[in-house]
């Protein structure tokens, strides 16, 4: 068996919680009922394997738009590895990601009532295909924090970047944040603290690479490895 | 020795996924990347509105499906007949749901088969993700085809066990404007609160 062909539910404690009390939108969205138990079948345990071919990948640097003049901010490296949950790399597999740029404003028409400046070299998004080893990377902007706005709590976002991951089955679709280590913001963000599970928060801030282990030395690199539901129900190595 | 691993936790999509993701034949899944070269089966075209709390239509919403193709096959090694696979079918799409609110796919109506896990038969069917600012974890359900025998046999249908509810599956013929002349129309809308609320499954 090359892929996953084993899914379960999630662990709960390491899921975040599913309604924010101080984040509207998750009491205006989820659903009031708990949601159905069904058997996982063939539908569930398949998935796209092959989406380069709908997706267009290659779309690495976020630093600049089509090699014009270089995004306002610190550049950073984030890379990192795409594994199921036996560890084994999932290769060739779309990675997605989004960010704000450095004064913490999207390039999106939703992000309006923000104040803060456009920069016209950052759109802010990138898509990539994992390699033989499960790895992803992209060159891009440290992004701003931003304040959430018309909230009975108002609060700041601390930096973070948006990943859309698919792995190899429906279930092992993900979509994520990677959040940036030592940031004074990360401690009151509610979203980062609707994780219940102390270890679950810490698999979503990414390791500071130090210099020296680093191959190149314009970018602040930061390791960020992703991992998907999924295992082999007949164990490897047998 | 395998090195066993936790998933990631997972959160919202926020309201800021860059509109330049959804590419223009996402929702059009029956060609995978050549127009020329289409997918075999009945061509259909789904539609409905999303709605949050007090059947307000929620915009921005990131709505993916999957399925097998006409013939009931996954073009994926899991799957014990996936050489049998329609070559032109990914079976993946995605849509954002519009200004108002409405999402729609043209696809092919989808074959059912024989679960090879369970050996349950399963019904014509196609699974549906439905990520959106406010929600922390992606909402999972599955839709079902009007006056398909199979459905009474089909065990995700049938884990449902109030009638009324998992009616609310069911594609309902219509006639929609967008759908493209040769297609079989169907709404379903959804509703992530409130009454009339969409059955969702443990993902
Ligand atoms: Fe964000």
């Amino acid at each position: 068996m090359t892929t996953p062909n084993f899914f379960e539910a999630y662990d709960e404690p390491s899921q975040p919680v599913i309604r924010i009390a101080q984040y509207r939108e998750s009491l205006l969205r989820s659903p009031s009922r708990p949601p159905y138990k069904r058997p996982v079948t063939l539908t569930e345990i398949t998935g796209p394997l092959n989406l380069a071919r709908k997706l267009k990948t290659g779309m690495n640097d976020l630093s600049r738009v089509n090699n014009g003049a270089r995004a306002m901010g610190q550049l950073i490296w984030v890379t990192g590895r795409l594994l199921d949950e036996d560890g084994m790399p999932v290769r060739g597999s779309v990675i997605e990601l989004w960010q704000a740029n450095a004064a913490g404003r999207y390039a999106h028409k939703a992000d309006s009532q923000n104040p803060a400046p456009h920069d016209p070299n950052f759109l802010g998004s990138g898509r990539c295909l994992t390699d033989q080893e499960g790895r992803y990377a992209f060159l891009s902007i440290k992004p701003g924090a931003y304040p959430v706005p018309n909230h009975a709590a108002r609060w700041w976002r601390p930096p973070h970047i948006h990943f859309s991951i698919f792995g190899e089955g429906f279930m092992s679709r993900l979509i994520t944040q990677m959040y940036f280590p030592g940031e004074p913001l990360n401690a009151a963000d509610l979203l980062l603290n609707a994780v219940p599970d102390e270890k679950g928060r810490e698999r979503l801030v990414a390791k500071w690479i130090p210099m020296m282990q680093l191959e190149r030395a314009d970018a602040v690199g930061f390791e960020h490895d992703l991992v998907v539901r999924g295992h082999r129900a007949t164990p490897m190595g047998f | 020795m395998v090195k066993k691993r936790t998933p990631t936790p997972s959160h919202t999509v926020g309201p800021f996924f860059p509109a330049r993701f959804f590419g223009e034949g996402d929702y059009d899944l029956t060609f995978v990347d050549d127009p020329a070269k289409r997918a075999q089966g009945q061509k259909i075209y789904i539609g409905g509105n999303i709605y949050e709390a007090e059947r307000v239509p929620r915009w921005n919403c990131m709505v993916e499906i999957w399925q097998p193709d006409a013939g009931g096959c996954f073009n994926h090694p899991n799957d014990p007949r996936h050489s049998h696979a329609d070559p032109n079918f990914m079976g993946w799409g995605r849509r954002s749901s519009d200004d108002a609110g409405w999402y729609d796919f043209v696809t092919v109506k989808p074959g059912g088969y024989t679960d090879p896990l369970t050996g349950f038969r399963r019904a014509p069917h196609i699974d549906v993700a439905i990520m959106s600012s406010g929600l922390m974890r992606r909402l999972v359900t599955t839709l079902f085809f009007p006056d398909e025998p199979a459905n009474a046999e089909d065990p995700v249908f049938n884990a449902i066990p109030e009638a009324d509810v998992r009616e609310r599956l069911i594609l309902k013929p219509a006639k929609l404007e967008g759908a493209p002349a040769d297609a079989t129309a169907y709404r379903l809308d959804i509703v992530l609160q409130g009454d009339g609320e969409t059955p969702f499954f443990v993902d």
